[in-house]
């Protein structure tokens, strides 16, 4: 048998495995070991195992991950998406569909201290769901803009899924991270439209709020202190050129740490449960990253991700035609699985091609976040969507999964207008990164 | 047996404290070294430090993430699986991953002990690297029994397909 045919039969193997709810890393490991020592040795796949695991878990590239999964968590326990999501209300709170818009604009704020989509949602659930209850906000608004909003984290530096794309591609993170400032932002305007529309075409699902004076809303600026400090020192550092990736994490860790502390505002008990749900999270990454270099490694013998790129390079296809293709089977795979998980199976099959063809890697470092962004909140799997629907059982009531699903199609059309705008004009990405590096 | 799985529940414990303590510490050497380079006085091998400890972070939440149980996975077909199935393949492949482990574990010692029979140590610290790498193979050792655990659960079916049954209901 070729190489290439167990390397497709490796793949079928493990797409067949993913199906028993077996963990998306173990499987990427073990398919891998085992088409390694097919291909190669047992030996060799022996060796590959222990040496490849170590190697992830020791990588000082990837001691960012960890640190800046702890900030988010410690913004997270520490009352700072309050601050924003108090500012944002302070501001568009008054106006139809307001509180709606307020939570996404938090959640744009909020990403900028926080690198993981579950997080943000999970939090602006808890902030933002019990205040447009009160304001008669319907379920399928009130859930829609907080599950599609928490997948803004995503995009906005810092971003895991940024880091680990920079990681595999042997990007600039300071790049990535500068070049998904423009996108979030974009995002988060169609979002703001997308509800500003859905208000007006049925005002009943997002009343009007309370009104506040020039004063207090002036006053309520204070809110966004917090997270400014924090982005200009930790991010800012990274984009001058002050830190490393590593080093911008750990000041921003301590930046929160500090912040979080001088304002009384963090508990002993809230800093111990930051520090173990970062020891489980990061496992996780990192297993799964694990797991996909050794995938990765088998992949590379098997050659199929250079059979590919030569085979798509050697079609008659435009270029937009096959990245339009691409986007699609992101889109597809997103909707059946975890988008990290996701992208590092995929990375090593398509970035070859995305080069070959001449796309410029941090742009489409970019596109496929924000597609993976469609994967967190598109059924069956929709990640935020869980967490929105597991949150919100306990703050505001049971929301059924139908409802939330509902209210997020609106958000889901605008994600796909924002990828199209962003594929016609890959300037609003690269324009940042270019000024800068 | 009870006292055996009380045992590890208390080790994990200890262990996860520990990782937290690793993980603060990558934070404190990593900002103190910032502040050193600052004043022209940078910590000597800050890198290998903090790629050590991220090492030692990730080994001793090994067994509280499997606790956890926050590894993804598909759930999409799972789901449609009635409730007997769902602990016959949660069997199967608790059984695989615990075949990998042990594998990883075996593996991961014997990548210590050559690494000490070469003496081999980093690059700047001079530290060497085994002991690292065996605290890790230690930490991987410890997941086994974990895994064991719930294959061990999974096997008392009754109470299994009541489990995933219920399961079924949260959904």
């Amino acid at each position: 048998m070729s190489s290439t045919m167990v390397g497709i039969l490796g793949i079928l193997i493990m797409l067949a495995i993913f199906l028993t709810r077996m963990s998306v890393a173990y499987v990427m490991a073990m398919v891998g070991f085992v088409g390694f020592c097919v291909l190669i040795s047992v030996e060799g796949g022996l060796n590959l195992l222990s040496r490849n695991i170590y190697g992830s878990f020791s990588s000082y590239d990837l001691t960012t991950i960890p640190l800046f999964i702890l900030m988010g968590q410690i913004a997270f326990n520490s009352g700072i998406s309050k601050r924003l999501y108090n500012t944002a209300y302070k501001f568009l709170g008054s106006i139809r569909g307001g509180l709606a818009m307020a939570t996404v604009s938090s959640c744009t704020a909020f990403g900028a201290v926080c690198g993981s989509s579950p997080a943000t949602a999970s939090i602006m659930t808890t902030v933002g769901m019990p205040e447009m209850k009160r304001y008669n906000y319907t379920d399928d608004l009130a859930a829609g803009s907080v599950a599609s909003g928490g997948g803004l984290g995503m995009i906005m530096p810092p971003s895991v899924v940024l880091i680990i794309y920079g990681i595999m591609t042997e990007q600039s993170i300071g790049a990535l991270f500068v070049s998904g400032i423009l996108p979030a932002l974009l995002l988060t305007v169609l979002f703001i439209i997308c509800i500003y529309i859905t208000c007006t075409i049925s005002p009943e699902k997002g009343p009007a709020g309370e009104k506040f004076t020039f004063a207090e809303k002036i006053k309520s600026l204070t809110g966004l202190t917090d997270t400014l400090i924090v982005f200009v020192i930790s991010i800012g550092g990274l984009f001058l050129g002050f830190f490393t990736p590593t080093e911008s994490a750990a000041v921003g860790v301590a930046g929160v740490l500090i912040i979080s502390v001088v304002r009384r505002q963090l508990s002993w008990k809230a800093f111990v449960k930051a520090l173990y749900e970062t020891l489980s999270t990061t496992s996780m990454v990192m297993f799964l990253i694990a797991g996909a270099v050794v995938f990765s490694k088998f992949l590379a013998v098997t050659r199929i991700p250079f059979d590919i790129a030569t085979w798509v390079g050697g079609l008659d296809l435009p270029p937009a035609i096959v990245i339009g293709i691409i986007i699609f089977i992101y889109f597809l795979g997103g909707c059946f699985m975890d988008s990290l998980g996701l992208i590092m199976l995929t990375i090593p099959i398509f970035f070859p091609v995305i080069t070959s063809l001449g796309y410029d890697p941090i742009w489409f470092g970019i596109i496929i976040v924000l597609v993976a962004e469609m994967g967190v909140i598109t059924p069956p799997v929709g990640l935020n969507v869980y967490v929105v629907y597991g949150v919100s059982k306990g703050v505001v009531g049971e929301i059924q999964l139908e409802t939330i699903f509902k209210g997020i199609f609106p958000f889901l059309i605008s994600v796909v207008i924002g990828i199209i705008i962003l594929i016609i004009f890959p300037q609003i990405t690269l324009i940042l990164p270019n000024l800068m590096y | 047996m009870k006292q055996i799985w009380s045992f590890f529940d208390r080790l994990e414990t200890k262990m996860r404290a520990l990782g937290a303590f690793c993980l603060m510490a990558m934070v404190a050497v990593t900002c103190s070294d910032v502040i050193g380079r600052a004043f022209g006085v940078p910590i000597f091998g800050s890198e290998e430090i903090v790629s050590f400890l991220l090492t030692l972070v990730l080994a001793l939440s090994l067994p509280y993430a499997h606790r956890e149980k926050v590894h993804v996975g598909v759930e999409i077909l799972f789901r449609l699986f009635s409730a007997p199935v769902r602990v016959l393949l949660s069997l199967i492949t608790n059984i695989f991953s615990l075949a990998l482990i042990i594998i990883i574990t075996v593996m991961m010692f014997q990548y210590a002990a050559s690494m000490r029979e070469s003496g081999e140590v980093s690059m700047n610290l001079e530290y060497p690297e085994y002991t690292i790498i065996f605290a890790l193979s230690f930490c991987f050792f410890i997941l086994n029994f974990f895994i064991l655990r719930d294959i061990l659960t999974l096997f008392r079916f009754k109470e299994s397909i009541r489990h995933f049954t219920n399961e079924e209901g949260d959904e």
